[in-house]
Protein backbone atom coordinates (compact mmCIF):
# COMPACT_ATOMS: atom_id res chain seq x y z
CA UNK A 1 0.00 0.00 0.00
CA UNK A 2 1.20 3.53 -0.74
CA UNK A 3 2.64 5.45 2.19
CA UNK A 4 1.16 8.81 3.03
CA UNK A 5 1.44 11.64 5.52
CA UNK A 6 -1.49 12.38 7.85
CA UNK A 7 -1.89 15.47 10.02
CA UNK A 8 -3.16 14.74 13.52
CA UNK A 9 -3.79 18.26 14.72
CA UNK A 10 -3.62 21.16 15.34
CA UNK A 11 -7.31 20.57 16.05
CA UNK A 12 -7.55 16.99 17.23
CA UNK A 13 -8.84 15.49 20.51
CA UNK A 14 -5.52 13.66 20.92
CA UNK A 15 -3.35 16.77 21.05
CA UNK A 16 -4.52 18.39 24.33
CA UNK A 17 -3.41 21.78 23.15
CA UNK A 18 -2.35 23.39 19.95
CA UNK A 19 0.26 21.31 18.16
CA UNK A 20 0.41 19.08 15.16
CA UNK A 21 1.61 15.52 14.85
CA UNK A 22 2.39 14.50 11.29
CA UNK A 23 2.54 10.76 10.87
CA UNK A 24 3.53 8.76 7.82
CA UNK A 25 1.45 5.62 7.56
CA UNK A 26 1.63 2.44 5.58
CA UNK A 27 -1.90 1.18 5.91
CA UNK A 28 -2.49 1.27 9.66
CA UNK A 29 1.17 1.11 10.64
CA UNK A 30 3.20 4.21 11.47
CA UNK A 31 6.50 4.32 9.57
CA UNK A 32 7.58 7.85 10.41
CA UNK A 33 6.41 10.75 12.55
CA UNK A 34 7.17 14.41 12.96
CA UNK A 35 5.76 16.62 15.71
CA UNK A 36 5.27 20.29 14.88
CA UNK A 37 5.15 22.81 17.71
CA UNK A 38 5.19 26.58 17.97
CA UNK A 39 1.52 27.46 17.64
CA UNK A 40 1.49 28.91 21.16
CA UNK A 41 4.87 30.68 21.09
CA UNK A 42 4.47 33.88 23.10
CA UNK A 43 8.10 34.89 23.38
CA UNK A 44 8.22 34.61 27.16
CA UNK A 45 12.03 34.59 27.22
CA UNK A 46 12.15 37.88 25.32
CA UNK A 47 9.33 39.34 27.40
CA UNK A 48 11.23 38.60 30.61
CA UNK A 49 14.21 40.66 29.44
CA UNK A 50 12.01 43.74 29.69
CA UNK A 51 10.48 43.09 33.12
CA UNK A 52 11.91 43.42 36.63
CA UNK A 53 12.71 40.27 38.58
CA UNK A 54 9.53 40.51 40.66
CA UNK A 55 7.29 41.17 37.68
CA UNK A 56 8.42 37.94 36.05
CA UNK A 57 6.96 35.65 38.75
CA UNK A 58 3.36 35.87 37.42
CA UNK A 59 4.66 35.46 33.84
CA UNK A 60 6.41 32.18 34.69
CA UNK A 61 3.11 30.99 36.16
CA UNK A 62 1.70 31.15 32.63
CA UNK A 63 4.22 28.61 31.35
CA UNK A 64 2.07 25.63 32.21
CA UNK A 65 -1.59 25.59 33.08
CA UNK A 66 -1.28 22.15 34.68
CA UNK A 67 1.48 22.89 37.14
CA UNK A 68 2.07 26.62 37.26
CA UNK A 69 3.44 26.58 40.78
CA UNK A 70 6.51 24.50 39.88
CA UNK A 71 7.50 27.05 37.26
CA UNK A 72 7.31 30.09 39.50
CA UNK A 73 9.12 28.07 42.16
CA UNK A 74 11.83 27.15 39.65
CA UNK A 75 12.19 30.77 38.60
CA UNK A 76 12.59 31.86 42.21
CA UNK A 77 15.23 29.14 42.76
CA UNK A 78 17.24 30.36 39.77
CA UNK A 79 17.09 34.01 40.83
CA UNK A 80 17.93 33.14 44.44
CA UNK A 81 20.97 31.28 43.13
CA UNK A 82 21.97 34.37 41.15
CA UNK A 83 21.42 36.78 44.05
CA UNK A 84 22.77 34.47 46.74
CA UNK A 85 19.59 34.74 48.81
CA UNK A 86 18.93 32.23 51.61
CA UNK A 87 15.30 31.26 52.03
CA UNK A 88 13.94 30.90 55.62
CA UNK A 89 13.26 27.24 56.56
CA UNK A 90 9.55 27.74 57.12
CA UNK A 91 9.18 29.11 53.60
CA UNK A 92 11.02 26.08 52.20
CA UNK A 93 8.60 23.72 53.93
CA UNK A 94 5.59 25.67 52.68
CA UNK A 95 7.03 25.57 49.16
CA UNK A 96 7.62 21.83 49.27
CA UNK A 97 4.10 21.16 50.56
CA UNK A 98 2.64 23.41 47.88
CA UNK A 99 4.60 21.97 44.93
CA UNK A 100 3.75 18.43 45.97
CA UNK A 101 0.06 19.39 46.07
CA UNK A 102 0.57 20.85 42.63
CA UNK A 103 2.20 17.62 41.49
CA UNK A 104 -0.82 15.59 42.60
CA UNK A 105 -3.20 18.04 40.96
CA UNK A 106 -1.16 17.90 37.74
CA UNK A 107 -0.99 14.10 37.69
CA UNK A 108 -4.72 13.95 38.39
CA UNK A 109 -5.39 16.21 35.44
CA UNK A 110 -3.17 14.01 33.30
CA UNK A 111 -5.02 10.94 34.52
CA UNK A 112 -8.38 12.53 33.73
CA UNK A 113 -7.31 13.39 30.18
CA UNK A 114 -5.66 10.01 29.68
CA UNK A 115 -8.71 8.10 30.88
CA UNK A 116 -10.98 10.11 28.58
CA UNK A 117 -8.58 9.44 25.67
CA UNK A 118 -8.79 5.72 26.25
CA UNK A 119 -12.54 5.62 26.58
CA UNK A 120 -12.99 5.63 30.34
CA UNK A 121 -15.21 8.66 30.96
CA UNK A 122 -15.61 7.44 34.54
CA UNK A 123 -11.91 8.02 35.17
CA UNK A 124 -12.17 11.54 33.82
CA UNK A 125 -15.03 12.49 36.14
CA UNK A 126 -13.45 10.86 39.20
CA UNK A 127 -10.04 12.46 38.71
CA UNK A 128 -11.41 15.92 38.03
CA UNK A 129 -13.57 15.63 41.15
CA UNK A 130 -10.81 14.43 43.49
CA UNK A 131 -8.30 16.91 42.14
CA UNK A 132 -10.48 19.69 43.52
CA UNK A 133 -9.42 18.87 47.08
CA UNK A 134 -5.86 19.90 46.37
CA UNK A 135 -6.85 22.84 44.21
CA UNK A 136 -8.99 24.07 47.14
CA UNK A 137 -6.02 23.73 49.46
CA UNK A 138 -3.83 25.70 47.07
CA UNK A 139 -6.59 28.28 46.78
CA UNK A 140 -6.70 28.63 50.55
CA UNK A 141 -2.91 29.01 50.49
CA UNK A 142 -2.46 31.43 47.64
CA UNK A 143 -5.85 32.85 46.70
CA UNK A 144 -6.16 31.52 43.16
CA UNK A 145 -6.81 28.23 41.46
CA UNK A 146 -4.63 28.00 38.35
CA UNK A 147 -1.94 30.67 38.30
CA UNK A 148 -0.98 31.00 41.93
CA UNK A 149 1.72 33.72 41.94
CA UNK A 150 2.72 32.38 45.35
CA UNK A 151 6.52 31.96 45.61
CA UNK A 152 8.62 35.08 46.03
CA UNK A 153 12.33 35.69 45.60
CA UNK A 154 13.46 34.91 49.15
CA UNK A 155 10.42 33.05 50.43
CA UNK A 156 6.70 32.78 49.81
CA UNK A 157 3.99 35.45 49.57
CA UNK A 158 2.46 34.79 52.99
CA UNK A 159 2.08 32.24 55.75
CA UNK A 160 -0.27 29.26 55.63
CA UNK A 161 -3.97 29.83 56.41
CA UNK A 162 -5.53 28.55 59.69
CA UNK A 163 -6.05 24.77 59.90
CA UNK A 164 -3.80 24.18 56.87
CA UNK A 165 -2.04 21.26 58.54
CA UNK A 166 -5.28 19.55 59.49
CA UNK A 167 -6.80 20.03 56.05
CA UNK A 168 -3.66 18.83 54.27
CA UNK A 169 -3.52 15.65 56.34
CA UNK A 170 -7.18 14.98 55.63
CA UNK A 171 -6.64 15.58 51.92
CA UNK A 172 -3.71 13.14 51.85
CA UNK A 173 -5.71 10.44 53.61
CA UNK A 174 -8.58 11.04 51.20
CA UNK A 175 -6.30 10.87 48.16
CA UNK A 176 -4.61 7.65 49.25
CA UNK A 177 -8.01 6.01 49.63
CA UNK A 178 -9.04 7.25 46.19
CA UNK A 179 -5.82 5.98 44.60
CA UNK A 180 -6.63 2.46 45.76
CA UNK A 181 -10.03 2.90 44.16
CA UNK A 182 -8.47 4.07 40.89
CA UNK A 183 -6.19 1.08 40.73
CA UNK A 184 -9.21 -1.20 40.91
CA UNK A 185 -10.93 0.79 38.17
CA UNK A 186 -7.98 0.94 35.77
CA UNK A 187 -6.37 -2.42 36.35
CA UNK A 188 -9.80 -4.03 36.20
CA UNK A 189 -10.64 -2.42 32.88
CA UNK A 190 -9.92 -4.73 29.99
CA UNK A 191 -9.99 -1.89 27.44
CA UNK A 192 -7.52 0.18 29.44
CA UNK A 193 -5.07 -2.69 29.86
CA UNK A 194 -5.32 -3.75 26.21
CA UNK A 195 -4.48 -0.27 25.00
CA UNK A 196 -1.64 0.19 27.50
CA UNK A 197 0.34 -2.97 27.99
CA UNK A 198 3.19 -3.39 25.54
CA UNK A 199 2.27 -0.23 23.64
CA UNK A 200 4.81 2.53 23.02
CA UNK A 201 7.88 0.81 24.40
CA UNK A 202 10.81 3.18 24.93
CA UNK A 203 14.13 1.47 25.57
CA UNK A 204 16.32 2.64 28.44
CA UNK A 205 19.23 3.66 26.19
CA UNK A 206 16.93 5.64 23.87
CA UNK A 207 15.22 7.35 26.77
CA UNK A 208 18.55 8.57 28.14
CA UNK A 209 20.01 9.60 24.79
CA UNK A 210 16.93 11.41 23.52
CA UNK A 211 16.69 13.59 26.60
CA UNK A 212 13.42 12.14 27.89
CA UNK A 213 13.00 13.07 31.56
CA UNK A 214 10.53 12.68 34.38
CA UNK A 215 7.97 9.88 34.59
CA UNK A 216 8.67 8.52 31.06
CA UNK A 217 12.37 8.21 31.91
CA UNK A 218 11.69 6.46 35.20
CA UNK A 219 9.17 4.22 33.47
CA UNK A 220 12.01 3.09 31.18
CA UNK A 221 14.01 1.87 34.14
CA UNK A 222 16.32 4.80 34.91
CA UNK A 223 16.21 5.57 38.59
CA UNK A 224 16.85 9.29 38.51
CA UNK A 225 14.74 11.81 40.36
CA UNK A 226 16.15 15.28 40.94
CA UNK A 227 14.38 15.47 44.28
CA UNK A 228 16.50 12.57 45.45
CA UNK A 229 19.65 12.66 43.35
CA UNK A 230 20.33 16.39 43.18
CA UNK A 231 18.14 17.62 46.02
CA UNK A 232 17.01 21.22 46.24
CA UNK A 233 14.93 23.01 48.89
CA UNK A 234 14.29 20.70 51.90
CA UNK A 235 13.90 17.45 49.99
CA UNK A 236 16.94 15.86 51.70
CA UNK A 237 14.94 15.88 54.94
CA UNK A 238 11.95 14.10 53.41
CA UNK A 239 11.59 10.36 53.33
CA UNK A 240 10.28 9.05 50.04
CA UNK A 241 11.19 6.66 47.28
CA UNK A 242 11.15 7.77 43.62
CA UNK A 243 8.84 5.55 41.59
CA UNK A 244 10.41 3.47 38.83
CA UNK A 245 9.26 0.74 36.50
CA UNK A 246 11.22 -1.38 34.08
CA UNK A 247 8.91 -2.02 31.14
CA UNK A 248 8.99 1.35 29.40
CA UNK A 249 5.52 1.00 27.90
CA UNK A 250 2.41 3.12 28.40
CA UNK A 251 1.32 1.06 31.36
CA UNK A 252 4.68 1.64 33.07
CA UNK A 253 4.24 5.41 32.66
CA UNK A 254 0.77 5.14 34.18
CA UNK A 255 2.15 3.12 37.10
CA UNK A 256 5.00 5.56 37.75
CA UNK A 257 2.62 8.48 37.97
CA UNK A 258 0.23 6.60 40.24
CA UNK A 259 3.09 5.71 42.58
CA UNK A 260 4.38 9.27 42.47
CA UNK A 261 1.05 10.54 43.76
CA UNK A 262 1.35 8.25 46.78
CA UNK A 263 4.89 9.45 47.43
CA UNK A 264 3.70 13.05 47.12
CA UNK A 265 1.10 12.37 49.81
CA UNK A 266 3.93 11.14 52.05
CA UNK A 267 5.98 14.25 51.38
CA UNK A 268 3.08 16.62 52.05
CA UNK A 269 2.39 14.86 55.34
CA UNK A 270 6.02 15.25 56.44
CA UNK A 271 6.26 18.83 55.24
CA UNK A 272 3.18 20.11 57.06
CA UNK A 273 3.97 18.32 60.32
CA UNK A 274 7.70 19.14 60.42
CA UNK A 275 7.17 22.78 59.44
CA UNK A 276 9.25 24.97 61.81
CA UNK A 277 8.11 28.33 63.16
CA UNK A 278 9.64 31.52 61.86
CA UNK A 279 9.68 34.01 59.03
CA UNK A 280 8.24 33.10 55.65
CA UNK A 281 10.07 35.67 53.58
CA UNK A 282 13.15 37.81 53.57
CA UNK A 283 13.59 40.97 51.55
CA UNK A 284 15.58 40.21 48.44
CA UNK A 285 17.72 42.87 46.76
CA UNK A 286 16.13 44.70 43.87
CA UNK A 287 19.15 44.43 41.59
CA UNK A 288 20.90 41.19 40.81
CA UNK A 289 24.71 41.04 40.60
CA UNK A 290 26.60 40.36 37.37
CA UNK A 291 26.72 36.60 36.95
CA UNK A 292 24.61 33.56 36.25
CA UNK A 293 22.12 31.58 38.26
CA UNK A 294 20.73 28.12 37.72
CA UNK A 295 17.59 26.43 39.00
CA UNK A 296 16.76 22.81 38.43
CA UNK A 297 13.63 21.01 39.62
CA UNK A 298 11.69 17.84 39.05
CA UNK A 299 8.59 19.15 37.36
CA UNK A 300 5.58 16.76 37.17
CA UNK A 301 6.54 16.34 33.49
CA UNK A 302 10.29 16.05 33.80
CA UNK A 303 13.38 18.09 34.36
CA UNK A 304 12.77 21.84 34.41
CA UNK A 305 15.83 24.08 34.25
CA UNK A 306 16.17 27.85 34.23
CA UNK A 307 19.38 29.69 33.48
CA UNK A 308 19.36 33.36 34.32
CA UNK A 309 22.06 35.90 33.46
CA UNK A 310 22.20 39.06 35.55
CA UNK A 311 23.90 42.29 34.48
CA UNK A 312 23.67 44.36 37.67
CA UNK A 313 20.31 45.96 36.88
CA UNK A 314 16.84 45.06 38.11
CA UNK A 315 16.02 43.15 34.90
CA UNK A 316 17.51 39.82 33.80
CA UNK A 317 19.87 40.04 30.84
CA UNK A 318 18.76 36.64 29.62
CA UNK A 319 16.43 33.98 30.95
CA UNK A 320 16.56 30.56 29.35
CA UNK A 321 13.84 28.06 30.14
CA UNK A 322 14.26 24.35 29.61
CA UNK A 323 10.91 22.75 29.05
CA UNK A 324 10.80 19.00 29.71
CA UNK A 325 8.02 18.33 27.22
CA UNK A 326 9.74 20.22 24.41
CA UNK A 327 12.55 17.65 24.50
CA UNK A 328 10.37 14.65 25.33
CA UNK A 329 8.08 15.25 22.35
CA UNK A 330 11.09 15.33 20.04
CA UNK A 331 11.55 11.68 20.98
CA UNK A 332 7.99 10.87 19.86
CA UNK A 333 9.00 9.44 16.44
CA UNK A 334 11.23 6.89 18.16
CA UNK A 335 8.32 5.70 20.32
CA UNK A 336 5.63 5.82 17.64
CA UNK A 337 7.26 4.01 14.73
CA UNK A 338 6.00 0.45 14.35
CA UNK A 339 2.71 0.92 16.20
CA UNK A 340 -0.77 1.40 14.76
CA UNK A 341 -2.57 4.71 14.27
CA UNK A 342 -4.96 3.82 17.09
CA UNK A 343 -2.01 3.62 19.51
CA UNK A 344 -1.02 7.24 18.91
CA UNK A 345 -3.62 8.42 21.40
CA UNK A 346 -2.29 6.19 24.18
CA UNK A 347 1.37 6.93 23.44
CA UNK A 348 1.11 10.70 23.17
CA UNK A 349 -1.35 10.81 26.07
CA UNK A 350 1.15 8.92 28.20
CA UNK A 351 3.78 11.63 27.69
CA UNK A 352 1.54 14.28 29.31
CA UNK A 353 1.84 17.13 26.83
CA UNK A 354 1.62 20.71 28.03
CA UNK A 355 1.85 23.20 25.19
CA UNK A 356 2.30 26.31 27.32
CA UNK A 357 5.78 25.28 28.42
CA UNK A 358 6.68 23.58 25.14
CA UNK A 359 6.27 26.70 23.05
CA UNK A 360 7.02 29.30 25.75
CA UNK B 1 43.55 31.56 27.07
CA UNK B 2 46.43 29.07 27.04
CA UNK B 3 48.06 30.71 30.04
CA UNK B 4 44.84 30.52 31.99
CA UNK B 5 44.51 26.88 31.05
CA UNK B 6 47.99 26.10 32.30
CA UNK B 7 47.42 28.00 35.50
CA UNK B 8 44.24 26.23 36.37
CA UNK B 9 45.96 22.97 35.49
CA UNK B 10 48.76 23.67 37.97
CA UNK B 11 46.35 24.67 40.68
CA UNK B 12 44.36 21.58 40.07
CA UNK B 13 47.45 19.36 40.09
CA UNK B 14 48.32 20.73 43.51
CA UNK B 15 44.84 19.97 44.80
CA UNK B 16 45.00 16.53 43.31
CA UNK B 17 48.14 15.61 45.21
CA UNK B 18 46.78 16.75 48.55
CA UNK B 19 43.54 14.84 48.16
CA UNK B 20 44.19 11.41 46.71
CA UNK B 21 40.62 10.20 47.24
CA UNK B 22 39.24 11.07 43.84
CA UNK B 23 36.14 8.94 44.39
CA UNK B 24 35.12 11.20 47.21
CA UNK B 25 35.73 14.22 45.00
CA UNK B 26 33.84 13.37 41.83
CA UNK B 27 33.91 17.02 40.76
CA UNK B 28 37.70 17.05 40.75
CA UNK B 29 38.01 13.77 38.92
CA UNK B 30 35.77 15.14 36.16
CA UNK B 31 37.92 18.25 35.89
CA UNK B 32 41.07 16.13 35.80
CA UNK B 33 39.69 13.85 33.11
CA UNK B 34 38.68 16.79 30.93
CA UNK B 35 42.04 18.45 31.43
CA UNK B 36 43.97 15.30 30.59
CA UNK B 37 42.03 14.80 27.37
CA UNK B 38 42.00 18.45 26.24
CA UNK B 39 44.95 20.17 27.91
CA UNK B 40 44.84 23.41 25.93
CA UNK B 41 41.19 23.80 25.08
CA UNK B 42 39.65 23.64 28.54
CA UNK B 43 39.93 26.60 30.91
CA UNK B 44 38.33 28.34 33.84
CA UNK B 45 37.08 25.61 36.13
CA UNK B 46 34.80 26.19 39.01
CA UNK B 47 32.96 23.93 41.39
CA UNK B 48 29.55 25.54 41.72
CA UNK B 49 28.06 23.23 44.29
CA UNK B 50 27.79 19.60 45.25
CA UNK B 51 28.14 17.65 42.03
CA UNK B 52 28.03 20.77 39.83
CA UNK B 53 31.07 21.84 37.79
CA UNK B 54 31.61 24.64 35.30
CA UNK B 55 34.24 24.65 32.57
CA UNK B 56 34.97 26.66 29.44
CA UNK B 57 36.04 25.05 26.22
CA UNK B 58 37.26 26.24 22.81
CA UNK B 59 34.59 25.76 20.19
CA UNK B 60 36.83 23.73 17.85
CA UNK B 61 37.03 20.98 20.50
CA UNK B 62 33.43 21.09 21.65
CA UNK B 63 32.20 18.11 19.65
CA UNK B 64 35.15 15.92 20.64
CA UNK B 65 34.76 16.92 24.27
CA UNK B 66 31.05 16.05 24.24
CA UNK B 67 31.82 12.68 22.66
CA UNK B 68 34.46 12.12 25.34
CA UNK B 69 32.11 13.09 28.15
CA UNK B 70 29.44 10.72 26.92
CA UNK B 71 31.61 7.71 26.12
CA UNK B 72 34.24 7.68 28.85
CA UNK B 73 32.76 9.81 31.63
CA UNK B 74 29.18 8.52 31.62
CA UNK B 75 27.31 11.74 30.83
CA UNK B 76 24.23 10.24 29.19
CA UNK B 77 21.92 13.20 29.15
CA UNK B 78 22.06 16.69 27.70
CA UNK B 79 19.81 18.84 29.84
CA UNK B 80 19.85 22.17 28.11
CA UNK B 81 21.55 24.31 25.48
CA UNK B 82 21.33 28.04 26.14
CA UNK B 83 22.54 30.69 23.74
CA UNK B 84 23.39 34.05 25.31
CA UNK B 85 24.33 37.17 23.37
CA UNK B 86 26.96 39.49 24.81
CA UNK B 87 28.39 42.69 23.36
CA UNK B 88 31.18 41.06 21.38
CA UNK B 89 30.37 37.36 21.38
CA UNK B 90 27.76 34.62 21.67
CA UNK B 91 28.04 32.12 24.47
CA UNK B 92 26.60 28.65 24.23
CA UNK B 93 26.04 26.95 27.54
CA UNK B 94 25.65 23.17 27.58
CA UNK B 95 24.27 21.63 30.73
CA UNK B 96 25.13 17.94 30.80
CA UNK B 97 23.97 15.35 33.33
CA UNK B 98 25.44 12.04 34.40
CA UNK B 99 22.72 9.74 35.68
CA UNK B 100 25.14 7.14 37.06
CA UNK B 101 27.53 9.53 38.85
CA UNK B 102 24.87 12.15 39.78
CA UNK B 103 26.97 14.92 38.29
CA UNK B 104 26.05 18.07 36.43
CA UNK B 105 28.49 19.83 34.13
CA UNK B 106 28.14 23.33 32.72
CA UNK B 107 30.23 23.54 29.55
CA UNK B 108 30.55 27.01 28.05
CA UNK B 109 31.84 27.80 24.59
CA UNK B 110 32.15 31.11 22.79
CA UNK B 111 31.58 32.06 19.17
CA UNK B 112 32.41 35.43 17.57
CA UNK B 113 29.63 37.77 16.43
CA UNK B 114 30.65 37.59 12.76
CA UNK B 115 30.49 33.80 12.61
CA UNK B 116 27.98 32.43 15.11
CA UNK B 117 28.47 28.75 14.38
CA UNK B 118 29.41 25.65 16.32
CA UNK B 119 29.50 21.91 15.67
CA UNK B 120 26.21 20.17 16.29
CA UNK B 121 26.13 17.62 19.10
CA UNK B 122 22.85 16.06 17.99
CA UNK B 123 24.71 12.92 16.91
CA UNK B 124 26.09 12.62 20.46
CA UNK B 125 22.81 13.21 22.26
CA UNK B 126 19.58 12.90 20.30
CA UNK B 127 17.97 15.31 22.76
CA UNK B 128 20.15 18.10 21.36
CA UNK B 129 18.36 18.06 18.01
CA UNK B 130 15.39 20.26 18.85
CA UNK B 131 17.28 22.38 21.33
CA UNK B 132 19.79 23.33 18.65
CA UNK B 133 16.96 24.14 16.29
CA UNK B 134 15.51 26.38 18.96
CA UNK B 135 18.82 28.22 19.40
CA UNK B 136 19.03 28.63 15.64
CA UNK B 137 15.47 29.88 15.46
CA UNK B 138 15.57 32.40 18.29
CA UNK B 139 19.24 33.40 18.40
CA UNK B 140 20.55 32.63 14.92
CA UNK B 141 23.38 30.26 15.87
CA UNK B 142 24.37 27.91 13.05
CA UNK B 143 25.04 24.31 14.01
CA UNK B 144 27.34 22.54 11.57
CA UNK B 145 26.30 19.03 10.51
CA UNK B 146 22.84 19.32 12.04
CA UNK B 147 20.43 16.92 10.25
CA UNK B 148 17.62 19.45 9.88
CA UNK B 149 18.43 23.00 10.86
CA UNK B 150 15.08 24.73 10.40
CA UNK B 151 12.96 27.11 12.42
CA UNK B 152 10.93 25.30 15.04
CA UNK B 153 8.90 27.73 17.13
CA UNK B 154 8.48 30.56 14.62
CA UNK B 155 6.99 30.39 11.11
CA UNK B 156 9.35 29.28 8.35
CA UNK B 157 9.19 32.64 6.55
CA UNK B 158 10.13 34.69 9.62
CA UNK B 159 13.23 36.77 8.90
CA UNK B 160 14.51 37.76 12.36
CA UNK B 161 16.12 36.04 15.32
CA UNK B 162 14.06 37.62 18.09
CA UNK B 163 16.23 36.87 21.13
CA UNK B 164 19.07 38.98 19.74
CA UNK B 165 19.45 42.30 21.50
CA UNK B 166 19.10 44.34 18.31
CA UNK B 167 15.60 42.94 17.72
CA UNK B 168 13.04 45.28 19.21
CA UNK B 169 9.58 43.75 19.21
Amino acid sequence: MAEMWINMGPQHPMTHGLWNLRIKVDGETIVDAEPEVGYLHRGIEKLCEDRTYTQIIPITDRLCYGSSLTWSHLYCLAVEDLMGVEVPPRAEYIRVAAIEMQRIASHQMWLAAYAADLGLMLGFIYSMRDREIFIDLLQALSGSRITYNFPRIGGVAHDVPPNFERDSLRACAFMEKKLDEYEDIYDGSKVFMLRNEGVGVLKKSDAMNLGVTGPPLRASGVKYDLRKDMPYSVYPEMEFEPATHGDGDCYARFRVRMDEMRESCKIIRQAVTKMPKGKTRIVAPRNAPVGTGLGRVEDPRGEGVMYVVGDGTDKPYRLKIRSPIFVTVSAAPKILVGYKVADVVAIMGGLDMCIGETDR
Amino acid sequence: MDERGKMSGKELGGQEKTSSLTDENPEESIIKALLDAFPTAVTDFKKLGKGVVRARIERRDLFKACMFMRDSQGFEHLSMISAVEYDSRFELVYHITSYQHKLFLELITTTPKEDPSVDSVSSVWGGADWQERESFDLMGIKFNNHPKLERILLPKDFTYHPLRKDFKG
